[in-house]
């Protein structure tokens, strides 16, 4: 569904994508795990069209969209949520969720009606309110809930496009442990047969939600396995902690 | 179209000329936006008063009075509208920075009609800086030489103090991240506050400087307020580099277009511009990215 | 996206009211100052649509009306051409100028965008007062009115022509309403609050900049169509950077982003020019005095501050009456 072939980057002298290749099947979950600046976020950009690689390509569905912008590449279905909430503050819930399905149905620039009124979208602004827990605070503003709500409206807004593959950058980033739990919840709410790449730190929640699990470190992919095999692995700890021989 | 070599050399001097002023002008306003981030569109109007300035003076004391003079008093008039006005928006967002200082244009507009009136001034082109000079094999008016030798002179000692001095380090510091610049002691207040009057100094010397070669008019500010907005959103905002890029740009499209193909002439450089913002918005060599 | 609330319709209804009256009681001198007025809204209806709601702050649109005059005077004199064809002509020609400038400038935003609109703007005013074709700095004149007989209205009348613009503008901030509330509109709310995110989830977002430039656009060619008939004169003046600069400012008078604000500006600005330039000449001085101040008092305008101030209280019974209650947090349950 999601492939990339030897994806490389580097910004002047810092290499942060190496050689990255990554499969990942119809329907697979996905989680990436790595230090911070282990080039994640970077690798998310370059599957998105927001950077450009040096070299590799992206495949998205069995097409080459490595040429194609962010645009066209969301239109295929390749849709993302972000680490820092990027919302529409001003507007309510149901405004942020209508604008995604009305790009996703093809109403969002036309001029004969409201594209919120279109039942196309009103179905999708519901469906997808049920999914992330938003039906509460489908009429209140970005400014008027909390920072975990609006980080369920981040994903949200991503999956309002009913989208093919999903990347979500730090999903539960900043949210209390309470929130993580629900986060889990939420993921199972999903139609299963969404492919998702996820990044998590939270390593509780990437294990219980992953089918594999793909380590980034320096920018090269240092593990790509089943959770069972990461959670045993010395490598793992040595990443993240570092070993005693560094101390 | 044939013409002698000399034909040419004189249109090349013209256009270094063009440049020279559009650069006096553009590379206060760029550096202002590269420190504190927003467009003074008044610049335009502070050259046309170093113009005036500089016609009240002269009348006084001469040409050199008004030389060296009016930049000091723009410059004056430059700490009065920082400490007045632009301080006080240095909280507010850039568009309202830049709305205040459009306002500021209506006010200037009207202020030097009410202090000079609304008939031109002229100042005469001093006896030393008289006549025509051989130069490259053409006879060249020595005025115009004189103000492309001080252009030339202003970018060498400019690029000297930005890239040799504590202060152009400190500067360019600053442009390139102004909360970080200021985490490391450097006062980044009172360096906004030191470019912000040399910019305006600059664009008073452009008025004085040129004031004998047009007439000094209320709207003068805002006819070169267009091109010196061109010139730095095609040289790209925040660098030396790109003033003097986007001048040299300016001035020679203009200057060889008018010659070679008038019909299209005035087209020509909005079509450049428009090349430009569609293509490389940032401009050609912008300060950052 | 654009509500009306009770503040809205009141000042609208006030508007409105006050409009009719003046057409109906006035005099010539008073009509003329109405009919100026009502093209003026217009105007500032087109640049409030882009900057108010689309975040494009524009200082071309003075010239884009000059652009309608120009082309409905050209058409409807020199090449004889019917006048309602004209106004057609005016309008779809202003339209595809402002498409292209929004087009080009959809990769800029903020200062960039507002430097090459004035820019183009300018580029327009030096086009039309040096081609011969525009009669240069004397201006074209002998410019005809529509023709309404057919219906029994005279609009050489200036009464009928002040009712007529009256009917235009109603019409006007009708199609603005629904524009801004159309899907396109909804975009570009999108686009204006978070341009990265609108393209992240597919859209095309430099279409969506160019389409709505565009409307404002035949919006502001419509105006100038419109002026054209009015004053049955035109000059390059028309296109000054000063006519848009004014535009602007009454925009940001009345209130950037409400649609009734600017034209309460559009009222207030006609009628305080025509007070004091009776009495100065330094009319330009009070325009920059005005926008400083409002700019500087951080109020969105006068009806901004007014929505501001007392907006919640009118609302405040119709807020309780649909509101829900106080959401838990979802996830908090066991």
């Amino acid at each position: 569904m999601l492939e990339t072939r030897n994806l490389d980057k580097s910004f002047g002298a810092v290499h942060v994508t190496r050689d990255v290749s990554l499969k990942l099947e119809r329907g697979e979950r996905r989680v990436i795990l790595g230090p911070n600046g282990a080039g994640k976020t970077t690798l998310f950009n370059q599957l998105v069209g927001e950077l450009t690689p040096d070299s590799g390509s992206v495949h998205l569905a069995g097409e080459d969209v490595t040429a194609l912008p962010v645009a066209k590449r969301a239109r295929r279905g390749l849709s993302r949520s972000y680490q820092k909430n990027t919302l529409f503050d001003g507007l309510t819930v149901e405004e942020n969720l209508g604008l995604a399905a009305a790009v996703h149905t093809g109403n969002a620039t036309q001029l004969w009606s409201d594209s919120l009124a279109k039942p196309e979208v009103r179905e999708i602004v519901e469906e997808v309110a049920e999914q992330v827990n938003l039906m509460p605070f489908i009429h209140a503003k970005v400014s008027e809930i909390s920072y975990g709500v609006r980080r369920q409206l981040e994903v949200g807004v991503a999956l309002a496009t009913r989208p093919l593959v999903l990347l979500m950058d730090e999903p539960t980033s900043g949210v209390g442990p309470e929130m993580s739990k629900g986060f889990h919840d939420l993921l199972n709410n999903l139609p299963r047969d969404l492919t998702m790449l996820i990044i998590e730190h939270d390593m509780d929640l990437a294990f219980d939600v992953a089918d594999t699990i793909t380590v980034l470190n320096y920018g090269e992919v240092v593990f790509d396995g089943l959770p069972e095999e990461a959670r045993g692995s010395s490598l793992l700890k040595e990443i993240y902690l570092g070993s005693w021989e560094d101390a | 179209m044939a013409h002698d070599l000399g034909f040419w050399t004189l249109q090349a001097l013209n256009a270094l000329q063009l440049s020279m002023l559009l650069f006096l002008l553009s590379i206060g306003l760029t550096v202002i936006f590269g420190l504190m981030h927003f467009v003074n569109l008044a610049h335009g109007s502070l050259y046309a008063l170093g113009a005036y300035f500089a016609a009240s003076l002269a009348a006084v004391g001469g040409y050199w009075m008004g030389f060296f003079l009016a930049p000091v008093a723009v410059a004056g008039v430059g700490i009065l509208l920082y400490s007045g006005l632009i301080k006080r928006m240095r909280k507010s967002g850039p568009m309202s920075q830049v709305l205040v200082t459009f306002g500021l244009i209506f006010v200037l507009l009207d202020l030097t009609r009410i202090f000079w009136g609304d008939l031109a001034l002229a100042i005469d082109v001093p006896t030393l800086l008289g006549g025509r000079l051989t130069f490259l094999g053409v006879e060249y008016p020595t005025y115009r030489l004189f103000i492309i030798v001080l252009g030339l002179a202003i970018f060498g000692a400019l690029a000297f103090v930005l890239s040799r001095t504590q202060i152009g380090a400190m500067i360019r510091a600053g442009v390139d991240n102004d909360a970080m610049a200021a985490c490391l002691g450097i006062n980044v207040e009172r360096l906004f506050f030191i470019v912000f009057c040399v910019g305006c100094a600059l664009a008073g010397l452009a008025g004085a400087v040129v004031a004998p070669l047009l007439s000094v008019t209320p709207d003068m500010g805002l006819q070169i307020l267009i091109p010196t907005l061109i010139v730095i959103v095609i040289g790209g905002l925040g660098s030396l580099k790109g003033a003097i890029a986007g001048s040299l740009i300016y001035g020679f499209v203009q200057t060889f277009g008018a010659v070679l193909a008038p019909q299209l002439a005035s087209v020509l450089i909005y079509a450049l511009l428009a090349a430009v913002l569609v293509i490389k918005p940032e401009g050609l060599f912008p300060a950052k990215g | 996206m654009f509500r009306h609330n009770t503040l809205r319709y009141t000042a609208l209804v006030l508007l409105a009211a006050g409009a009719l009256f003046q057409a109906f009681t006035a005099e010539y001198f008073g009509l003329e100052i109405l009919t100026e007025i009502l093209i003026l809204a217009m105007l500032v209806l087109a640049l409030d649509i882009v900057a108010g709601f689309g975040g494009m702050v524009s200082l071309c649109h003075g010239a884009l009306m000059g652009v309608g005059a120009y082309t409905y005077a050209i058409l409807s004199t020199k090449a004889g051409i019917a006048p309602p064809v004209a106004m057609a002509g005016s309008i779809a020609l202003t339209g595809a100028a402002a498409w292209i400038i929004g087009a080009i400038g959809s990769r800029s935003h903020g200062i960039y965008f507002i430097m090459a609109t004035l820019a183009f703007g300018q580029m327009a005013y030096s086009y039309v007062f040096e081609a011969p074709i525009f009669g240069g700095d004397d201006g074209l004149g002998g410019i005809s009115r529509l023709d309404l007989s057919l219906i029994g209205v005279d609009l050489n009348d200036s009464r009928s022509f002040a009712l007529f613009c009256l009917a235009i503008l109603g019409a006007v901030y009708g199609a603005s309403v629904l524009i801004l509330r159309s899907g396109l509109g909804r975009s570009l709310t999108g686009v204006m609050h978070n341009e990265q995110r609108m393209r992240a989830l597919g859209l095309t977002v430099w279409r969506v900049k160019a389409d709505v430039f565009g409307l404002s656009g035949m919006i502001a060619g419509l105006a100038g169509a419109l002026a054209a008939q009015h004053i049955m004169y035109i000059s390059p003046g028309l296109l000054s950077w000063t006519v848009s600069g004014e535009a602007l400012v009454v925009v940001i008078l009345g209130g950037l982003g409400t649609l009734v604000g600017p034209l309460i500006g559009a009222a207030a600005f006609v009628v305080l020019k025509h007070e004091l330039s009776s009495v100065t000449t330094y009319w330009h001085l009070v325009v920059g005095v005005i926008l400083i101040a409002v700019v500087m008092s951080r109020a969105n305008g006068i009806f901004g501050w007014i929505e501001a101030r007392w907006g919640s209280v009118f609302d405040r019974r119709l807020a309780d009456a649909t509101r829900k209650q106080e959401p838990e947090e979802a996830l908090t349950d066991a």
